[in-house]
């Protein structure tokens, strides 16, 4: 008989949250012990589903050691908390390249799911390379439009859950959106929101010079969040689940049609001129309104472009997917799942 | 053909500050690079420390600053001082030891100083600046003249008790005091993985109640956005902050550092493709607001000038034996 272990992957970046926005917004920086705590949070939770190996990637920020710490102060007292814990071995080079290295090989190794802490950076560079493999997201960047906001436990709960065929993958998994853009041969996915804006350099990367903002292409657009797709979410809500997307028009205030005062960074409220907005079509190609700017993807500029560029911006829907972590623990509550000796009838 | 002169909504610099802030770069390369060549060929009597491969971290900071404000440098000053405008020929000639130089031949590479500019001196001691950056904030904001002090320490150096205890000083007095730690990577040869237990340098502020950002050191733009926000907070009375700014020295600890500990290549591929200037540069003319020949004027006559200043700071005469109880003390 061919016994197989249920293996998860785990991406912490230890870099997102510590951008400029810790200046200009008063934006929380988490720290590297949270996120070792978040780490063995879901390591002990996924354990009690049943999930026996977790790979994680290797990173020289500090939350291996505090992860280290606390197996082994388990393995010490004898107790039987956390799954097998397996770093991939490659160098570590500290930048978004280690992130795409985890993800492939995480598929590789078979894993059936990848859970990642980090901002919508993080999500987007694991979507990236991680191939059909489902993701559940827990927030630990700065804006975070992308992973839901809730208690890590939970989060970890219902990937054991899903992971161990626990709850029916119809249950289980939701699909998702994404944005792909092209720059010529180049292709660069977005989970939330392109922005074209006027700057050319990339600088410090998060978007706070209203000024420049031309263009919005969001996947869905949720008026409780904050950063670019806050925008569309004030103007037009779409949910995750609906087929297209919302484009917005921007503009300078004096060319504006409408002046709507909205959250882009946390704390941080300014009045973004908007032309006009439309439904965003699925497979459906767009061009950028300038001829020359760049690209911001999840809030970050990443591309620039001159009129010299073929730019082309689509959204494609069922994408990739991720684990419906409500809907897990919603099926758990009702089916019983968690209940491991009952004694009454309920 | 001249580029067009308007950057706005492109860069968050006019062409004139874009032109200043390569033209200091390079001026930084050229000296630096000059140094390693006459350094091999044993012109230079002690020790230097060299900036190339980091120069957008100091110009990307420096460019927001004035004479008013202080900066306390490290032992690899060189960038910082040409970043703060002292003058190239009086560094070299002090570096050769002349009686020409910005600190009359005494200091040497790691004591240049020179307070008209607000440069308040590189620092053999590794972590010495923070202390001296407090006292510095303190004047300014004693004389609530709006002036800043920064001091910059490597990935080494910021685990000295002197840096933590400034941390905490000026966060108590909330002083308008600047910490920038440019990482890159090695402590001497050692390895920050070994040497630093919080690894993040935002947590590490966080400790001390200050708001920590990191950028990439590599990017002129990324620093010069992040340091002016910092800058001009602490200008309006938001206090202390820290920058984390990684980064890469093109050359070894110290010229002769034979750098073993490097991975096999590394080196090369730092020069082809983690080159802040060549990254500027790139950047700036496909944009069209400055050509590629305006950049090479600058190169042209950045390297007449340090030649200049080479062969004036060979030509200049040593200090002479009346001069060592000079400068000793301070005249009351």
């Amino acid at each position: 008989m061919l016994f197989m272990t249920t293996a998860i992957g785990i991406i912490a970046n230890p870099v997102s949250a510590r951008d400029i926005r810790r200046v200009i917004a008063n934006a929380t920086a988490l720290q590297i012990t949270d996120r070792a705590n978040i780490v063995l949070r879901v390591l002990s939770c996924v354990k009690a589903c049943g999930v026996g190996k977790v790979y994680m990637m290797p990173e020289n920020g500090g939350i291996r050691h505090h992860v280290r710490r606390g197996i082994d102060r388990a393995e010490n007292q004898g107790l039987k908390h956390f799954p097998v814990l397996e770093y991939l071995d490659y160098k570590i080079s500290g930048t978004v390249e280690d992130t795409f290295r985890a993800a492939r090989l995480m598929q590789e190794k078979g894993v059936s799911a990848i859970v990642v802490l980090g901002g919508d950076g993080t999500h987007r560079a694991v979507v990236t390379a991680c191939g059909d493999v489902p993701i559940a997201g827990i927030s630990t960047g700065t804006n975070n439009a992308f992973p839901e906001h809730r208690e890590p436990t939970i989060t970890g709960l219902a990937v054991g859950l899903a992971v161990t065929g626990k709850v029916p993958s119809a249950e289980a998994f939701l699909p998702n959106k994404k944005i792909v853009v092209r720059v010529n041969d180049q292709e660069e996915i977005a989970l939330v929101d392109v922005a074209v804006v006027t700057e050319r350099y990339i600088g410090a990367r998060a978007l706070w010079r209203t000024e420049t903002f031309r263009e919005l292409f969001v996947t869905f657009a949720d008026p409780e969040v904050i950063g670019m797709s806050a925008i569309a979410g004030l103007l037009s809500p779409v949910t995750r689940l609906d087929p297209g997307g919302l484009h917005v028009r921007m503009a300078p205030e004096d060319e504006a049609n409408i002046i709507l005062d909205t959250p882009i960074a946390p704390g941080y409220m300014r009045g973004i001129g908007v032309r006009d907005y439309t439904a965003m079509k699925p497979n459906v190609k767009y061009r950028p309104s300038i001829s020359d700017g760049s690209i911001a993807l999840d809030g970050e500029r990443e591309l620039s472009f001159t009129r010299d560029d073929d730019v082309s911006i689509e959204l494609i829907p069922d994408a990739f997917r991720t684990v419906n972590v409500s809907g897990c623990m919603q099926y758990a509550s009702r089916h019983g799942l968690m209940r491991v000796n009952q004694k009454i009838n309920a | 053909m001249t580029a067009p002169n308007s950057t706005a909504g492109i860069f968050p610099l006019d062409k004139k500050g874009l032109l200043k802030a390569y033209r200091t770069m390079r001026t930084i390369r050229e000296f630096e690079e000059r140094l390693h060549a006459d350094f091999a060929k044993g012109d230079i009597p002690g020790f230097v420390h060299l900036y190339a491969g980091e120069e957008a971290a100091g110009t990307g900071i420096m460019m927001h600053l004035e004479d008013k404000d202080r900066i306390a440098s490290t032992h690899r000053g060189h960038g910082h001082c040409i970043a703060k405008g002292v003058d190239p020929n009086g560094m070299m000639a002090e570096i050769y030891g002349k009686v020409t130089g910005s600190c009359r031949g005494k200091g040497g590479s790691m004591h240049i100083a020179d307070l008209s500019k607000g440069m308040m001196g590189a620092n053999g001691i590794l972590g010495a600046g923070a202390p001296l950056v407090c006292g510095a904030a303190l004047a300014a904001k004693y004389r609530g003249d709006g002036a800043v002090a920064i001091c910059f320490v490597g990935d080494g150096a910021s685990n000295q008790g002197t840096f933590l205890e400034s941390l905490n000083l000026a966060a108590v007095w909330n002083l308008p005091a600047i910490f920038v730690v440019e990482n890159n990577g090695y402590a001497e040869s050692t390895s920050r993985d070994y040497a630093v237990a919080v690894d993040s340098y935002v947590d590490r502020a966080a400790g001390f109640g200050l708001p920590g950002v990191t950028v990439d050191g590599l990017d002129f733009f990324a620093v010069y956005e992040a340091a002016g926000e910092i800058i001009k907070r602490a200008r309006e009375g938001g206090g202390p902050a820290l920058l984390e700014c990684k980064m890469i020295r093109m050359y070894g600890h110290f010229e002769g550092d034979q750098q073993t500990y490097r991975a096999k290549g590394e080196l090369e591929d730092i020069r082809a493709n983690k080159d802040c200037i060549k990254m500027f540069s790139q950047r700036v003319t496909e944009a069209g607001v400055i050509s590629r020949g305006e950049l090479d004027a600058i190169d042209r006559e950045v390297v007449a000038e340090i030649q200049q200043a080479v062969a004036s700071a060979k030509a200049a005469p040593l200090p002479t034996a009346a001069d060592l109880t000079t400068d000793v003390y301070v005249s009351y």
